[in-house]
């Protein structure tokens, strides 16, 4: 071996949500920014996925879900409302 | 003895009542039993049958007075002018005290028979009808001092007025005078009307004040005029303050308390007032020349008249603009950063020392100094040119916070970080400080160079204070994902180790949130050397199963990693980037490569190839012949040597490029572009129609704490909105705008 990795090496990432749309279907601020009632986008406000594969911010679909008195459908698609696992 | 009242020989009682009276007036002896029996006379007199007899009292009594009082102005106008005063004097202390002991002996009638006559305090005030003093009845006190006044004081008033001012006229003269007299005869024209409930000062200021004050401001007139004629600036301020400070002594020798402000200001408006273009035009040379005595005592002058200090402070602030600039701008050669900076904080702590002691810390003068601090940290040679002060501050704090070898101590640190703020608080394009200061702290954080993470956090905290929090909340943002990284490193190696999956490589991980990291759109991607490759997917697995819906970009431009290099004859351990270590791992299985075998296995795109195998040659580690071509062959030199077997190729991206300072410049712009929106939204949202020249002022106030905006720009801003129908024109105005809901 003429050159050889020493043990350390820094790997430097960034990252972004990865979702359907390019904008929360609520609020329709964009997911890389974050809903109307947050500051800062990113881990302080961040996106959740249906079952039926629809993506909000997490703030506004519990806004939304509590609205809703009978039924909690999604906003969407109108099926019944499941948080993906 | 008894307190009915009963039938009274005015005539006898009154006569037995003058001996005493004449004793007490003029302060001779009265025994004591006969002092205490006087009292049942004034009594007896003013209860009287069949009817009191108060009144013929009161008019007796009197009488008494005047024929008394005429009799001493005889005697002190018969001695002439030359011991007027002091016979006066005399006659005055005697008199004054002798009728308040009278006061008193006619206590009874004072308080039964004339306070009923006396117009209450009610009166007087709302009763709406003027009192003639000489038809009202006084106490028998008061009485004795209006006496006095009116037939004393005023047939001799000319003549005590132009004697008194004569002998403050020797006293300034230096000539020593009987103070207690002057002092004495000042204030009976005072104590003469003291009883008086409205304007009791009247008389003293009319009758005395008045000419003394006149006289006053004449002898200072001709002082000053002399003195100007005779002394230079400096000379005369030195005097006039001795003599203004005579004078006020003086005052407190001679004169009654009300008066000492209106001499002082008197003797300031002709000494100081009437001269002060003579004053201000030897303000420029004082302040250029910086003699620290003479601005002192110019400040002392001129403080207290008013707008007297305008050109002072002029002149003051006109001065250190000049030498900030000539600082700022004659800096040169390396390290430009920390030589503006030094230089503009010598300047601001030398005047901010010279203001605090020579000018008593005056707020004036702090404005002053601030805005002429402003005005060099802002200054553009040329209007059209960014200014580059906020860079040059950034560069300063990056040099502080950066590892180095220079070794200050931590509070040599803090000191200059705290200075630093001084500037930045100087600075109009904060903004623009913003985004350098967040590109190079990111680089500081991902390459680990900060000296001290605390250093690190208290200038945030200083920015923050400065600033408020939205200024720094993606600064603070990087601080979190520092430690959110730390500890996803942590969770993953423990994975690692629990599943045996140790690829050789300790990986350390940093994962940044897209849109809180200044972190450049173009991100270059090539392959990761395939020791590596293993390591990645490894932790993109664990990452994806511990946060779902996240995807991850490698910012291959900001990894590194160390290498051991065996080809040479002493070992080397040499941090680089993931660019280089891809070129030298190919190595590995090979000898010679040329620029396209090296193109196809790293997929670097060719410019930045060309750029990554120039600096490796530069350092000549590979050699090649002539210049870098297509078909240029590279092979690893085996003759390396370097002093120091641990070292570190630098990653072009370390520093920055001009190219770099244009982009930020250009975000900066981006950046304002949708704050103006914002705030031009924001406004008209609460106002609803707004002329044009209200809306860019409230704008303008809204966006001056983080940069000032350009009119052109907002303008511009305005149009977009109304593209974008946000707001309209309304109809009937050429000026005006409505927001459109």
């Amino acid at each position: 071996m003429k050159v050889k990795i020493k043990s350390n090496w820094t790997a430097v990432a960034s990252w972004r949500w990865i979702a359907n749309d390019e904008n929360c279907g609520i609020c329709r601020m964009p997911f890389d920014g974050c809903c109307p009632d947050c500051k800062l986008p990113g881990d302080d406000c961040p996106l959740v996925w249906g079952q039926c594969s629809h993506c909000f911010h997490i703030h506004c679909i519990v806004k939304w879900l509590n609205s809703q008195q009978v039924h909690q459908l999604c906003p969407m698609c109108r099926q019944e409302w499941k948080f993906k696992e | 003895m008894s307190l009915k009242p009963r039938r009274v020989d005015f005539e006898e009682t009154w006569n037995v009542l003058l001996g005493t009276i004449k004793g007490v007036i003029t302060c001779g002896t009265v025994p004591r039993h006969v002092w205490n029996d006087r009292f049942s006379d004034v009594y007896k007199l003013c209860v009287a049958c069949p009817e009191p007899l108060g009144d013929k009292l009161y008019q007796e009594t009197k009488l008494f007075l005047e024929n008394h009082v005429s009799e001493l102005n005889q005697s002190v106008v018969g001695n002439g002018d030359e011991s007027l005063l002091s016979i006066y004097h005399k006659n005055w202390e005697e008199y004054s005290r002798g009728s308040s002991y009278l006061n008193q002996l006619y206590g009874y009638l004072n308080t039964t028979f004339i306070k009923k006559q006396k117009h209450s305090e009610a009166d007087l005030n709302y009763g709406g009808f003027t009192v003639d003093p000489v038809d009202q009845m006084l106490e028998i006190g008061e009485l004795a001092l209006d006496i006095w006044k009116r037939v004393m004081i005023e047939p001799i008033k000319s003549q005590l007025i132009s004697l008194i001012l004569q002998e403050v006229k020797r006293d300034r003269k230096g000539v020593s005078v009987n103070q207690t007299v002057i002092h004495g005869v000042i204030n009976s024209f005072v104590n003469v009307e003291e009883y008086k409930r409205k304007n009791p000062m009247q008389y003293y200021e009319t009758a005395f004040e008045a000419p003394f004050l006149q006289e006053t401001g004449e002898y200072y007139k001709q002082e000053a005029q002399q003195l100007k004629d005779e002394c230079s600036c400096s000379e005369y301020m030195e005097k006039i303050i001795q003599k203004l400070d005579t004078e006020d002594f003086r005052s407190r020798k001679f004169l009654h308390p009300s008066s000492y402000t209106k001499v002082t200001q008197e003797c300031q408006q002709r000494a100081v007032a009437d001269h002060l273009q003579f004053l201000h035009g030897e303000c420029r040379e004082m302040v250029q020349n910086e003699k620290r005595k003479d601005l002192t005592n110019m400040y002392m002058l001129l403080r207290p008249i008013q707008s007297g200090l305008g050109v002072l402070v002029e002149q003051v602030e006109e001065f250190i603009k000049q030498t900030g600039l000539d600082a700022v701008l004659n800096v040169k050669g390396d390290n430009i950063p920390s030589q503006f900076v030094e230089s503009m904080l010598e300047v601001h702590n030398r005047y901010k020392d010279m203001i605090k002691n020579v000018f008593n810390g005056d707020q004036q003068f702090v404005g002053a100094l601030d805005k002429a601090c402003a005005h060099v940290i802002n200054y553009r040679l040329n209007p059209k040119s960014v200014c580059k002060s906020p860079e040059l501050l950034s560069k300063y704090c990056d040099s502080l916070l950066r590892k180095s070898s220079k070794g200050i101590s931590e509070t040599e640190l803090d000191d200059k970080l705290a200075s630093s703020i001084t500037i930045f608080k100087y600075l109009d394009d904060k903004d623009i400080f913003q985004r350098f200061y967040s590109r190079m702290l990111a680089k500081r954080l991902i390459y680990g160079l900060s000296t001290s993470m605390d250093a690190e956090e208290s200038l945030i905290n200083r920015l923050k204070q400065a600033c408020g929090y939205e200024f720094t909340n993606k600064l603070h943002r990087m601080f979190t994902d520092m430690s959110i990284s730390m500890e996803l490193s942590s969770q993953f190696h423990d994975v690692v180790k629990r599943d045996n999956l140790h690829t050789g490589v300790n990986l350390n991980i940093l994962i940044l949130q897209a849109g809180a990291w200044p972190l450049g759109q173009n991100i270059l991607t090539f392959h990761f050397p395939s020791e590596l490759e293993k390591s990645i997917k490894r932790f993109e697995g664990f990452y994806n199963s511990k946060f779902s819906g996240r995807k991850l970009s490698w910012m291959h431009n900001f990894c590194t990693g160390d290498l051991k290099f065996n080809f040479t004859k002493k070992t080397y351990f040499v941090t680089m980037g993931t660019a280089h270590m891809a070129i030298l791992l190919i190595y590995n299985n090979r000898n010679v490569l040329s620029f396209k075998e090296m193109q196809l296995m790293t997929n670097i795109p060719e410019k930045e190839l060309t750029k990554f195998l120039q600096s490796l040659i530069d350092i000549k580690i590979l050699t090649t012949q002539g210049s870098i071509e297509d078909e240029s062959t590279f092979r690893l030199n085996p003759d390396y040597s370097n002093k120091r077997t641990k070292f570190k190729i630098s990653v072009a991206t370390q520093k920055d490029s001009p190219y770099e300072v244009e982009m930020t410049h250009q975000t900066v712009d981006e950046d304002r572009k949708m704050y103006l929106q914002a705030a031009i939204v924001r406004v008209m949202k609460s106002r609803k129609v707004l002329k044009h020249t209200l809306l860019i002022n409230e704008v303008i106030s809204q966006s001056n704490s983080r940069f000032t905006p350009n009119i052109s720009m907002i303008k511009k801003c305005i149009e977009t909105l109304i593209d974008k129908q946000y707001l309209e024109r309304t109809a009937n105005s050429t000026d005006e705008y409505s927001y459109v809901a």
